[in-house]
């Protein structure tokens, strides 16, 4: 009979601590070998490495389980990579396991809707090592930090944006990109320093049932510009104990639009962006 | 037949005197032909006497191709036009031979006229190169006419086929790193000798060139060359680093460098480990630093660029 490995045989270990609440976990390296394809080519095709050799993990998770309190940092493990600090980590998978180390947050996005429990959702790269073998002989665990259960739901969070009074905001999703610039030199396949590129860009967008949301003039920029701070806070589930806050300052609008339909209540979306420089 | 596909478009060179020839790893290639003529003109003529020729015809055949390193050519580890590039700057007979260059049954004697290469990190190396077709005596600069290549690259040309495997003798960023004493350093004047801080530069990329120049002897009531001499060569090499080098001196400082231009391992690729793999050489001789940039943009770092150039 052929084995097959489920979900409580999947583990995945960052910096030591095992992240909680995963609902969906990809990892992927692909080939960067070419072939020498030339003029007057015959018999076999052989291949040759062009370009870096890079992985990406992708993880989704639902916010259930977060880090003790901790001032400065992010009790969400994985928003505490959108700075300038690589992660290593490991993936079990039944018996087996691979790892990856120098691994690089590019997108951290967190969305949640009516009847859902807030979701993230990262993006990295990985420019160190990646796989199983000898290569990895080397890599440890560090110390851990364990997450407690601390479940957030859309029923005790808090938006604060002016519009809202009267009209309910039924989902939002807030997108992070931190952008990298590894530096490749010669006689080396790792880079000599991975640089946090600058300026971060941020994007907020919220669905709305309107009551008397008025959409803009598509003509407002630039003289009538909005520009609106963002507030997002999300609390323990039936409690005032706040787990995790959004916050961003001097969001511009950039898009709306307005969805109507025969079976629905009219609803309209747009999207707040901004972008913030790393400080020196 | 005159529609030929490009597998069958290979790339030759071989020396005649010492029948040493390579099939290259080429990624394309173009043969010019042209002649002199020109109208003539005379007064008391408003149209013109005639087109006349003005010169001897001449041709030039240039290509790109992978950087391989398939063996000695001219006792020069690295390919056959590194060692044709090799033996003209080190040679200490003016008289000029040149090479015969074939591509899809066109054919003619050709002259270096530059060669290219460069190497970046993680990047397969390409080179590059031009010749210039003279002709000789009795003998056209350019001749034959498009037809297939019967044959595959290995084995065909020359001692070619007992060449070590082209997969994994191609020049590599990733495997290839530049002399120490290329990499530039400087110090922090502004604190006292004692405390000064050594900066190293790190090499992003190399791009080198080598250009040639040939004397044709014509002789009256021969239109092509009598024989060909090689006079001067000029040698550069553009580094990429993240260092400025402001101490540029007004003089210079000489030095030599060897450049060793590395592919994968063949002991690498089949065993796991390291065998002893020679790579592609290219010694510069008393080079100068001639000039020192440096440039930036968005998202990237400050990036500088040295040239050092050797003349022989």
């Amino acid at each position: 009979m052929l084995g097959r490995i489920t979900r409580e045989a999947e583990k995945l270990t960052i910096n030591g601590s095992g992240i909680q609440g995963i609902q969906s976990l990809s990892a992927s390296y692909s080939s960067a070998a070419q072939p020498t394809t030339a003029l007057g080519i015959g018999g076999a095709i052989d291949y040759y490495p062009q370009g870096p050799q890079q992985a990406n993990l992708e993880v989704g998770t639902i916010l259930t389980q977060l880090l003790p309190p901790n001032a400065g940092y992010s009790r969400d493990l994985m928003q505490n990579f959108t700075g300038t600090f690589p992660f290593s980590g490991v993936v079990d998978y039944g018996a087996k396991q691979f790892y990856f180390t120098e691994g690089y947050l590019e997108t951290y996005s967190v969305k949640c809707g009516i009847g859902q429990i807030p979701e993230t959702s990262t993006n990295s790269v990985i420019y160190g090592n990646f796989g199983t073998g000898a290569k990895f002989d080397s890599w440890e665990q560090t110390s851990s930090t364990s997450p407690s259960l601390n479940i957030t739901s859309y029923g005790s969070m808090e938006i604060n944006l002016d519009t809202f009074s009267t009209n309910r905001v039924s989902s939002f999703d807030v997108n992070i990109a931190t952008p990298r610039v590894p530096l490749y030199a010669l006689g080396i396949d790792q880079p000599t320093g991975v640089i946090a590129g600058t300026p971060i860009e941020v994007n907020v967008n919220f669905e709305l049932e309107v009551d008397d949301y008025e959409i803009k003039s598509m003509r407002l920029s630039p003289d009538e510009t909005v520009f609106k701070n963002t507030v997002i806070t999300l609390k323990k589930n039936d409690s005032h104990d706040i787990l995790l806050r959004y916050d961003f300052d001097n969001m511009l609008l950039t898009s709306e639009s307005f969805n109507g339909g025969v079976d629905s209540n009219v609803k309209m979306n747009f999207n707040l962006r901004s972008f913030i420089l790393r400080e020196k | 037949m005159a529609q030929i596909f490009y597998d069958k478009a290979a790339v030759q060179v071989r020396d005649l005197a010492s029948n040493e020839g390579e099939v290259l790893m080429a990624s394309d290639c173009s043969i010019n032909f042209s002649n002199s003529i020109s109208p003539l003109y005379s007064v008391g003529r408003k149209g013109p006497l005639g087109q006349l020729p003005s010169g001897p015809r001449i041709g030039d055949i240039s290509f790109n191709f992978l950087t391989t390193i398939t063996g000695s050519y001219f006792a020069q580890q690295g390919n056959i036009i590194n060692g044709l590039a090799s033996g003209i700057k080190n040679s200490t007979d003016s008289y000029a031979s040149g090479v015969r260059i074939t591509c899809a049954g066109v054919s003619g004697i050709g002259f270096l006229n530059s060669y290219s290469f460069n190497v970046t990190s993680n990047s397969v190396s390409s080179s590059s190169a031009s010749f210039t077709l003279f002709g000789s005596g009795t003998f056209l600069p350019v001749s034959g006419r498009l037809a297939a290549n019967a044959t595959t690259q290995a084995g065909n040309v020359g001692t070619e086929g007992a060449r070590a495997s082209i997969v994994t003798g191609i020049g590599h960023g990733r495997y290839t790193q530049m002399p120490p004493i290329m990499n530039t350093v400087i110090y922090d004047d502004s604190v006292t000798p004692s405390s000064q801080e050594r900066q190293t530069g790190t090499i992003y990329s190399a791009d080198y060139s080598i250009s040639f120049n040939h004397n044709p002897l014509y002789k009256i009531g021969q239109e092509f060359p009598t024989c060909t001499y090689y006079t001067t060569a000029s040698e550069s090499i553009n580094v990429t680093e993240d260092i400025f080098d402001s101490g540029l001196t007004y003089t210079g400082i000489e030095r030599s460098y060897v450049i060793d231009v590395k592919g994968l391992d063949p002991g690498l690729a089949s065993s796991g480990s390291t065998g002893t793999f020679s790579g592609m050489k290219v010694k510069v001789v008393n080079a100068k630093q001639i000039s020192s940039s440096v440039s930036v943009g968005l998202d990237d770092i400050i990036r500088s660029q040295k040239t050092l150039t050797a003349a022989y």
